[in-house]
């Protein structure tokens, strides 16, 4: 599954509902020989408006990271910032108690030349 | 605009999106609709205003799932950033824990040597008086016959005929019963220590004094080996290694 950017969505609708509208509103007051043109062109842009609503709501669905909230997301971003420095201070506390100098070189392999 | 809380940003996005379809259906069938079931102008405007009013809440939304995308991207930056520190704290315990096996047992046997070697210091034993010990056993062939034995060769280990003939068991015929009995207890009790020592009462390893002297007893009996030239000499080293292997085959 590829995944989609927000600039990838086309949400432009306005144009296309507007192009029904005409079409819908020519349909009522042209003759019976143009009515049937304007009932396609019509229900032609009827279908278009359709399927690029379905398009969005796929490309909506295929977005990345907008499974919650703007609140819960930045929560769980502080949580694994929290988790982070946790971590480092536990790895610290490891370097800091261990007296052996092969761990340190493990630790610190840049620092042992 | 703020999401509602529980609310997804992507729920929100497609409820627009079928707000706006809703809306849309609402507007063509009213268009579509004959003039007596036509809404009124300013209920088609309200229609057209909630339209734009959802088309904007969709742009903001969507401007708000490219700032959580932002987001997003930091969390899986901190995330992986989380699983490496993660993996450098196992690597590290792993570590640890075998450096905690191997110091363990280091710091066990260190113990068992210090023990060792206090004893050691508390039970001092001159070499010198292990050396004359181990030649008197080994030089009188008292363990082992030597490896040139042959019959008729007065060398063999102790007891020789002639020791055993000097012994209270060669006596014990001569003597009438009542005093053989008499004579045991005490010999048994008093002589016994003096004249066979226990061997699995006294320690060996007791006192360096009560050693020497509990040795020394033990090999009281065996005379001095006579210095007999160099033939002498090398039988007393393959006596030494042969009573080394018969003490060993005796222990067992």
């Amino acid at each position: 599954m590829g995944s989609v950017s927000v600039e990838d969505i086309d949400v432009d609708f306005l144009a296309l509902i507007y192009d029904i509208i005409k079409c819908v509103e020519r349909e009522n007051t042209e003759s019976a020989q143009s009515k049937r043109s304007e009932f396609q062109e019509s229900s032609q842009k009827i279908q278009e408006f359709h399927r690029k609503l379905d398009v969005t709501r796929d490309q909506i669905r295929k977005l990345p990271g907008i499974d919650y909230s703007k609140e819960d997301q930045i929560k769980k971003l502080e949580a694994l910032r929290k988790q982070l420095v946790l971590k480092k201070k536990l790895l610290q506390k490891y370097k800091d108690m261990c007296a052996l100098e092969g761990v340190k070189q493990y630790l610190n392999p840049s620092n042992a030349n | 605009m703020t999401t509602p809380r529980g609310i997804s940003t992507k729920e929100k996005l497609l409820s627009i999106v079928d707000d706006v379809e809703t809306i849309v259906k609402e507007l063509l069938e009213t268009t579509i609709a004959q003039k007596q079931d036509k809404l009124s102008e300013s209920d088609q405007s309200q229609i057209m205003q909630l339209l734009l009013r959802k088309n904007d809440e969709l742009k903001s939304t969507l401007n708000l799932a490219s700032e959580q995308q932002e987001i997003d991207q930091k969390m899986l930056q901190l995330g992986s950033e989380v699983y490496k520190h993660d993996q450098d704290i196992q690597m590290l315990q792993k570590h640890l824990k075998e450096a905690d096996t191997l110091l363990s047992t280091a710091l066990f046997q260190a113990k068992q040597k210090l023990d060792q070697i206090q004893k050691a210091q508390t039970h001092q034993v001159g070499s010198e008086d292990l050396i004359r010990f181990a030649h008197r056993i080994s030089s009188t062939n008292a363990v082992a016959a030597p490896a040139t034995w042959a019959p008729g060769d007065p060398r063999r280990p102790y007891p020789t005929d002639i020791e055993m003939r000097m012994g209270f068991l060669a006596r014990i015929n001569d003597m009438p019963i009542s005093q053989v009995l008499d004579s045991m207890p005490p010999i048994m009790s008093r002589g016994g220590d003096q004249l066979y020592p226990n061997f699995t009462q006294q320690p060996w390893y007791s006192t360096s004094s009560e050693m020497s002297s509990s040795v020394s007893s033990l090999f009281a009996n065996i005379p001095e080996p006579t210095v007999r030239g160099n033939a002498n000499h090398d039988d007393v080293e393959v006596m030494s290694t042969d009573s080394s292997s018969s003490s060993s085959s005796d222990s067992q």
